[in-house]
């Protein structure tokens, strides 16, 4: 069948997320979601799953994976597999949450920006501005080799740092909305502005809003491992940027042993995709310019 | 029940809105009384400024608006009321049925629930005691299986289910003045007359302000009758005396216009609401207009009992 009202310029730009469809459900909105949950299920259980003390010397140095220790050992004897496993809460923890930290910023900023209009707009969005132009990581960086901050802390300030980027396209969509018949109907019932934007505005934006979490969660994941890499992460834990550091600088790579440096790195590549597909999927999914394409 | 007693004066509002073209000065100097209990029909065409008196009532037109008179409102005039109290006269006091029913309801919400917030907004039922009173309400404008319908989204509802449902938003808290912003339009002939039926019942307990193009309409429900062109009122008056004897050349066009008086359409278009013409504002497309007529603006003249016109051929 022919969709009408498409014009092939429309039609090439559309991404091609079609081809994942099995009959009419998106395979790619499925099985991201399910490697998410595999992830968040181990990061919850870590302690069940994990064999060993992430920190304990568990058997000989550089030992290949055996059935005891699943994925061999590092060069202090520890057990990699156990640190993979426990490596995912840390890593979850920055994303998640620096998402969290940053979306409620984003969300209530937008919400107010975009619903008062005029100058409020004006200025917050100019505030805004000014701070995009920040730059998140040098700073993040200063800061946590100068506090050395716990996890919780450098993911509350990634976010904050970070993450103003999803105000712009919450704002533009409260401005829409914030005009809309059913904003000033129920402000012809009584209503007050605050009433409006949480009860009226918030629940129209939240598919929005869960799209910007996973993609920041992303984002602030893979920053998080970076800052591991650096050596600056939290050092009473263990995380995959950290594991990937002292693989590299002990002579995982030199020495060939594929069993210290890959686990890791596959692990960070894999949920990184699968954030990155389950933000597309549901994108497409919640944005009826990609809906009309089906037909 | 029609009491002498005004229930809403406004007097001499104009309301404005800055472009970059200029100042649209939206209504100009209306003078409008509604008694307790009666019904008001406002007609004109789109653009008159119909609903922007009525908007302007609530005070729910933008911020840099600009309005200047009185709305009094049992004494109180609504123009000068904080917000907190002019929230508590929204919905409770006067409600309003907006147009484009289509769009008036929040597309994630529950039908049900949107009606009950209004409850629990003024009334202070809570939970499932205002989910009742919302299934009452929907019952009342006749939707059929209130009970299930209350539990839908709105693209659940037809045009004509949502034009009830919106009333009974509106009637939620029981308000003694109603404005109705064109109830009627978009609607095929049979759910028409079904929404005017269940406005004749509605108005036997309160005030209405009835806007309108739909001439019809007015004549049904209507006690009064005003006409408004250009955002001023040019002719008002009791429903017979407007309808079958107009004196405007506006409403005598207006009424000519229709299919079954004729369908002669009034020559020309409306006047630019920026730069209205200086005289009366209708002159330019009158056929009955004398030199006079462009450059002096009429006042309102009586020409009956309570019926008033703004037109030199009866001054």
């Amino acid at each position: 069948m022919r969709s009408f009202g498409v014009t092939p310029h429309a039609r090439s730009s559309i991404r091609v997320w079609r081809w994942v469809t099995v009959s009419g459900h998106n395979v790619a909105l499925y099985l991201s979601l399910g490697v998410i949950l595999v992830y968040c299920a181990i990061a919850l259980f870590a302690p069940v799953i994990a064999p060993f003390d992430p920190f304990a010397m568990s058997g000989s140095p550089l030992a290949p994976p055996d059935a005891t220790h699943l994925l061999g050992t590092n060069d202090l004897a520890q057990d990699i597999f156990s640190r993979l496993i426990w490596g995912t809460r840390a890593t979850l923890i920055l994303g998640f949450l620096g998402a969290a930290v940053s979306v409620v910023m984003d969300t209530i900023i937008g919400i107010v920006a975009g619903y008062y209009g005029g100058r409020v707009d004006e200025a917050v969005m100019r505030f805004v501005d000014v701070m995009m132009t920040i730059p998140a990581f040098p700073l993040l960086l200063v800061v946590t080799i100068f506090f050395r901050p716990g996890i919780y802390v450098t993911a509350v300030i990634m976010g904050l740092f970070g993450g103003l980027n999803g105000v712009r396209i919450i704002r533009s969509q409260v401005l829409t909305l914030a005009v809309s018949d059913f904003v000033v109907g129920t402000k012809a019932l009584g209503a007050g502005d605050g009433y409006i934007m949480g009860r009226h505005i918030l629940p129209n934006i939240l598919p929005l809003v869960g799209v910007k979490f996973v993609t920041s969660a992303q984002h602030f994941m893979l920053v998080g491992i970076g800052l591991g890499f650096l050596g600056i992460g939290d050092q009473n834990l263990v995380d995959w940027g950290q594991m990937i550091e002292r693989a590299s600088q002990n002579g995982g790579i030199i020495l060939g042993l594929w069993w210290w440096l890959i686990p890791p790195g596959l692990a960070v590549t894999v949920i990184s995709l699968a954030l990155a597909w389950f933000a597309y999927a549901w994108e497409e999914r919640i944005n009826p310019r990609f809906q009309v394409m089906r037909v | 029940m029609t009491t002498d007693e005004p229930l809403l004066r406004v007097r001499g509002l104009k309301v404005g809105f800055p472009t970059s073209d200029g100042l649209v000065k939206a209504s100009d100097a209306i003078d409008l009384t509604i008694r307790t209990g009666e019904t008001l029909a406002l007609l004109g065409e789109t653009g008159s400024g119909k609903t922007v008196l009525g908007m302007a009532i609530l005070r729910l037109l933008q911020p840099n608006t600009r309005i200047e008179g009185e709305i009094l409102y049992r004494g109180r005039d609504l123009l000068s009321l904080p917000e907190r109290e002019m929230q508590k006269v929204r919905g409770r006091e006067i409600a309003v049925v907006l147009q484009n029913s289509g769009t008036s309801f929040n597309p994630v919400l529950r039908v049900g629930d949107q009606i009950a917030e209004a409850i629990t907004l003024h009334r202070g039922l809570k939970g499932p005691d205002a989910e009742a009173a919302a299934v009452d309400l929907l019952d009342r404008v006749r939707i059929a299986d209130p009970a299930r319908m209350a539990r839908e989204y709105p693209h659940r509802f037809s045009g004509g289910m949502r034009e009830r449902a919106l009333i009974a938003l509106a009637l939620a808290c029981n308000p003694s003045f109603l404005i109705a912003d064109e109830p009627t339009r978009g609607l095929d002939a049979v759910t028409r007359r079904e929404i005017l039926s269940l406005f004749s019942e509605i108005n036997r307990d309160r005030s209405v302000l009835f806007i309108t193009h739909d001439i019809e309409a007015a004549a049904t429900l209507a006690a009064r009758v005003a006409v408004m062109y250009a955002g001023e009122i040019v002719e008002i008056g009791p429903v017979d005396a407007v309808l079958s004897s107009p004196v405007h050349p506006y409403t005598r066009g207006l009424l000519g216009s229709l299919p079954e008086r004729g369908m002669r359409p009034i020559p020309g278009s409306a006047p630019s609401l920026i730069a209205p013409p200086a005289g009366c504002r209708f002159s330019p497309r009158c056929t009955f207009a004398v030199g006079r007529c462009e450059k002096e603006h009429p006042g309102l003249v009586e020409v009956g009992p309570g019926h008033y016109a703004r037109c030199m051929l009866y001054d």
